[in-house]
């Protein structure tokens, strides 16, 4: 189980986050002005989405809720091209 | 004022850089509507939910609040543009299959850009055809911004030619 040290200010986001986790992302808070960063579960071995693995999540995006929706792509993205490549 | 969504991918000649260094500029340069993803060294990718008037409007000021955060920045795609089946799929929520029975029933179905063990089509041509020749609905925001990435990524590739050829393909009308 992984916990956040600090949770993200926007609720969207935060909620995102989570969702990040729940497939196994590591959420690391902190580096630079962004939020913190997300790291995807494959990274190093044989991920194919390759650009988004680790992705930089700001502290103020422009639009929470856009942005929410954004990282749960990222995520989504993620686990159908890894399902593609077993299959 | 419509909400676009889009991927830039850009390279960048210092792949040693501390990604966190650019991801700061990049925020104060307004790219704050993008998720940037930092896996590959030297490579950067935005996705962008951006809004704009038009789809054309939208990618081009994105690349321009990339370029001026990092002005050694090179575009290298900007997508959704080329596809094969399997994106198409994905984008639409239809199945591969369905695709693969339009692309061997229907005469005609769009040519590929490129064919050979994967073929690969411009979003956008296929989009209109389905559009027009299957008259079924698609997305239009999806559409729009097929249409300016097929045109960015034309025109990027297009600017790496040596004017000598430029003006002897343009001879040939292609």
């Amino acid at each position: 189980m992984i916990c956040l040290e600090k949770k993200h200010s926007k609720k969207e986001v935060e909620e995102a986050l989570g969702y990040a986790e729940e497939f196994g992302w590591k959420v690391e808070v902190g580096g630079g002005h962004a939020w913190g960063k997300i790291y995807c579960p494959y990274n190093e071995k044989e991920c194919r989405c390759g650009e988004f693995c680790i992705s930089s999540i700001w502290s103020t995006p422009k639009n929470a809720g856009n942005y929410a929706k954004q990282i749960k792509r990222v995520v989504d993205n993620c686990t159908i091209r890894n399902n593609d490549s077993e299959a | 004022m419509k909400e676009f969504e889009f991927t830039l991918k850009f390279s960048f000649p210092d792949a040693d850089q501390d990604p966190d260094e650019y991801v700061d500029a990049l925020g104060e340069a307004g790219c704050d509507d993008a998720i940037i993803g930092i896996r590959q060294k030297g490579r950067v990718a935005f996705q962008f939910t951006r809004e704009a008037s038009d789809a054309f409007s939208a990618v081009t000021s994105a690349i321009q609040d990339v370029k001026s955060a990092i002005p050694h920045a090179k575009l290298i795609e900007s997508t959704p543009d080329l596809v094969g089946l399997t994106d198409i799929a994905n984008l639409m929520g239809v199945s591969r299959q369905y695709l693969r029975k339009l692309e061997t029933t229907k005469m005609n179905f769009p040519q590929p850009v490129h064919s050979g063990k994967t073929a690969i089509w411009h979003l956008f041509s296929f989009l209109q055809w389905y559009e027009e020749s299957l008259k079924k609905p698609v997305n239009l925001s999806i559409k729009e911004i097929a249409s300016a990435n097929m045109q960015i990524n034309i025109a990027k590739e297009w600017a790496q030619l040596d004017h000598n050829t430029q003006s002897k393909m343009s001879s040939l009308g292609l």
